[in-house]
């Protein structure tokens, strides 16, 4: 059987500058998600994936083609990119309609999905208002909708709940989980820890240009713990030689006690020992670590 | 091909010209203007004010009862020879503009991306790009034309009760235009991938005017004749400069060069 997204030792260049190195991944089905900071390759992959870069090095295929050179393979593709790309001066319909031309479909089809998934996303009384007049969180969801024209196999994502509000981007994330159980293949890029967190997904941890770990979404907060920060809340002070012992202690501020821990069981250690010496604990924080520094 | 697509492409490129009054309103009123004014300035130093321009001419015009002969003569030789080649620059501006907004406004608009992650064949997206910039500037161009060539007309025949178009040189002019359109298009195309905005592909590709602007000048001064046989050459010039800028265009032409 033919592998849905498949890319092999693919480089890309701009003109000194390494976008990608030789990555490679394989995926066939589900959700998937890239993560790493700015400038770490996640746009230039999906890109490369979408067909609308051609690799220096390396291959792209999608279901078996090159989606750079094979428009039909690109018609199985769709790539939702961190701008909206909507013909500001057209009306949110008029911009659907052309598109839904390119896909193929007949003007009452495309009618039909805008319908369905503008509804799903609380956008379809700004079908008729052009796109230019839209705040940046509703053009969003109109180049989300863009980009289901198609009915993609695959659908590629970079960024794409970074204008909407927590209410909206929760209806994008269940729309791709409800896509990504249905056998389609969802590839997500995004810099946000707690975003890629919320899916039962696989990771690709991408930095300069390679893909350096991948792991499963029950594997994240193994990663994410290693070195991670946490804080302890406690209801009063406590003194410095019990907050010393603390397991994994790094410092003491006021009511507040700070450790470094590499797991889940350190966190228990540490507040298990507190709770031994009578202190009562209000909150457990932990700074989520910069994704530069979990990579 | 799909020309379907290549269809959309068009309409859509279109309705986003026409849906901004600061690129159509200019485009259209200009030459529109130009195209009642100058005839009628024309009608006017003929009628009142002939200079010695016309008298340098004179030679050609026996056929013109005598009491008429320097005012129709000079204002036949005006509206063909020096304003006739003056208008052929009209399709070149309007198609630069409109060609610079479909290709490098794509770029400029970061729309490119939607567009190019579709099953569109390069082909369809350039098929409908040139015709978005094509019809428009033949259609204006026969409009203006049409105006041009009625007011004189109009003006001639109350002046002097003669029409003084259309010649053979005065239709060739006007079929040289669409030629003149694709050689800005062509232009657009071949520079889309080293420009960063509209401007820029407007500026460059209004480069092609320049030639045509020495022709009204070459006429006065008598370096060339604007003859039919002129007409006829640089007709096959231009179809041959076409076919060699739109090859070269299409052939260099890469999605990543208006990503």
């Amino acid at each position: 059987m033919t592998t849905g997204v498949y890319a092999d030792r693919v480089t890309k260049l701009f003109r000194k500058t390494v976008a990608l190195d030789k990555t490679s991944l394989s995926i066939d089905k589900g959700m998937n998600i890239v993560i790493g900071p700015n400038g770490a390759g996640k746009s230039t992959l999906l890109r490369c994936i979408g067909g609308l870069y051609k690799p220096d090095s390396g291959k792209v295929r999608i279901f078996g083609s090159d989606p750079y050179y094979d428009d039909d393979a690109r018609g199985r593709v769709s790539l939702l990119s961190d701008n909206y790309a909507l013909y500001d001066k057209l009306s949110v319909m008029k911009n659907l309609l052309f598109f839904g031309k390119l896909y193929g479909n007949s003007n009452a089809e495309t009618v039909e999905i805008s319908r369905t998934f503008l509804k799903k996303l609380d956008a379809y009384q700004y079908i008729d208002k052009k796109a230019g007049e839209l705040s940046r969180g509703t053009k969003q969801k109109i180049a989300i909708c863009r980009a289901l024209l198609g009915d993609p196999g695959v659908f590629l994502l970079d960024e794409p709940t970074a204008f909407l509000d927590a209410a909206s981007a929760e209806k994008v994330h269940l729309m791709l989980e409800e896509f990504a159980s249905n056998g389609k293949i969802v590839i997500y890029a995004t810099q946000r820890l707690n975003e890629a967190a919320r899916f039962n997904a696989n990771l690709f941890i991408i930095k300069r240009g390679r893909i350096s770990k991948t792991l499963k979404h029950s594997d994240l907060y193994g990663s994410i713990l290693r070195d991670a920060k946490i804080n302890i809340k406690l209801a009063d002070p406590v003194n410095a030689s019990i907050a010393n012992k603390v397991p994994h202690f790094e410092e003491a501020l006021g009511s507040n006690i700070r450790i470094k821990v590499r797991n889940y069981k350190d966190i228990n250690d540490s507040v298990r020992y507190l709770i031994d010496k009578g202190a009562y604990i209000i909150s457990i924080d932990y700074t989520e670590p910069l994704i530069e520094d979990m990579l | 091909m799909d020309l379907k697509k290549s269809y959309a492409v068009m309409v859509n490129d279109l309705s986003e010209v026409f849906s901004s009054r600061a690129i159509y309103m200019p485009m259209i009123a200009v030459p529109v203007f130009f195209a009642l004014l100058f005839p009628i300035l024309t009608f006017y130093i003929s009628t009142y004010n002939l200079s010695g321009i016309a008298t340098r001419i004179i030679g050609t015009a026996e056929q013109i009862s005598s009491t008429q002969v320097n005012g129709a003569v000079f204002m036949s030789y005006f509206a063909i020879y020096v304003l006739g080649p003056t208008f052929m620059t009209m399709p070149i501006f309007t198609a630069s503009v409109i060609a610079a907004d479909s290709f490098a406004g794509e770029k400029e608009r970061r729309t490119s991306e939607a567009l190019l992650s579709t099953p569109i064949k390069t082909s369809e997206l350039l098929v409908g790009k040139i015709f978005a910039s094509l019809l428009p500037t033949i259609l204006l161009t026969l409009v203006v034309f049409g105006i041009y060539g009625s007011t004189i007309n109009y003006l001639a025949f109350k002046a002097f009760d003669t029409y003084l178009l259309p010649t053979t040189s005065w239709i060739l002019i006007i079929l040289l235009s669409p030629f003149l359109s694709l050689a800005a298009i062509g232009v657009v195309v071949l520079v889309s991938s080293h420009v960063s905005g509209i401007k820029e592909a407007q500026q460059i590709s209004s480069l092609v005017v320049l030639p045509v602007l020495v022709l009204p000048f070459a006429s006065i001064f008598g370096i060339f004749d604007l003859t039919p046989t002129f007409f006829y050459e640089l007709l096959a010039l231009l179809i041959l400069f076409d076919a060699v800028i739109i090859y070269i265009g299409i052939k260099s032409f890469k999605k990543e060069n208006i990503l």
